[in-house]
């Protein structure tokens, strides 16, 4: 509940502020929309390529413990400390409606070979290879990820926000204007009734 | 930039036959230490934490996802696969837009 002077200037204030709150409200929707859409894009994209990469690394995960089983952990190890690749990881920054997302480039540069083909067995170099496939997707993963929780937040953010103004603030303001614009509806009117006696009064009198 | 890994021995392992770094932690203070080392290393840009770890360092993790800091950080199951009882993206997106639960 507003407790504004009902003053005319009061009332013209309180007219703009309305306007604007409503405006915003459209803006805010407006937002929400244009995150939602984004939202649900890349939800997309994103539940695929998790299917995706989850399948790839329960095979990975398999052909380490082949190679471990056969070869021996230690073996594994070993080797694994051998292993001189890079993932050439590129991160950038994007933005939807002020809300920064990252971008992700992965590139590997693989400076092999980089143990002796001969000692290692080929369950070995297997699950390398199924590695760095699940690697390979891992950056786009976490772009997508990472992107589809921030627009989530930011989606949450703004309905919020944009439910406070139109739950909250705008109708207390419109309760506020009709209250004002009333009041001084009913102050004419008390001056109207006043002139009239005045003049009903001053008519009976004498001029002067 | 690298990937860095956190979780099990097998994980670190595995990640490391494709050229990661990683660190293995078995409890909470492991975990604890070898975020923050990942996260603080320049050259790190993906930080790949196994569900399990993550688990350990609950907090750390959900406060670090929320920021807009990098690295990114992404959960990977382990070799049990993932854990049950966790949002999938499909999940995350459809509750913030306010359809279905």
């Amino acid at each position: 509940m507003r407790n504004d002077a009902p003053t005319r200037t009061n009332l013209l204030a309180l007219r703009e502020e309305l306007s604007l709150a409503r405006l915003g409200r459209e803006l805010l929707d407006q937002k929400r929309k244009i995150l939602a859409n984004e939202l649900l894009a890349l939800v997309d994209q994103g539940a695929e390529l998790e299917r995706k990469a989850d399948e790839a690394l329960a095979k990975a995960w398999r052909l380490l413990e082949d190679a471990a089983l056969s070869d021996g952990v230690l073996e594994v190890s070993i080797l694994a400390g051998a292993v001189n690749a890079e993932a050439g990881i590129e991160l950038g920054r994007r933005s939807v409606m002020g809300v920064p997302l990252p971008v992700v480039r992965t590139e590997f540069v693989e400076r092999g070979p980089y143990y002796s083909p001969l000692d290692a067995s080929y369950r070995v170099d297997a699950a390398a290879a199924a590695f760095r496939e699940v690697l390979s997707m891992m950056g786009r993963l976490a772009e997508l990820r990472v992107s589809i929780l921030r627009l989530a937040a930011e989606v949450r953010r703004t309905a919020r926000k944009a439910n406070a103004l139109e739950k909250i603030a705008v109708p207390e303001m419109e309760d506020a204007v009709r209250r004002i614009a009333d009041r001084l509806e009913e102050n004419e009117r008390d001056s109207l009734a006043l002139m009239k006696t005045v003049k009903a009064r001053l008519g009976n009198a004498p001029v002067f | 930039m690298n990937y860095f890994a956190i979780g099990d021995e097998d994980a670190v392992l595995g990640f490391g036959l494709a050229g990661v770094r990683g660190r293995a932690a078995k409890n909470a203070d492991e975990a604890l230490g070898a975020f923050r080392e990942a996260v603080a290393d320049r050259k790190v840009g993906v930080v790949l934490i196994t569900e399990r770890a993550a688990d350990l360092i609950r907090p750390q993790v959900d406060s670090w996802l929320a920021s807009e800091s990098f690295p990114l950080v992404v959960e990977v199951p382990d070799r049990g696969g993932r854990l049950p009882g966790r949002p999938g993206l499909r999940e995350l997106a459809s509750s913030a837009l306010g359809v279905g639960a």
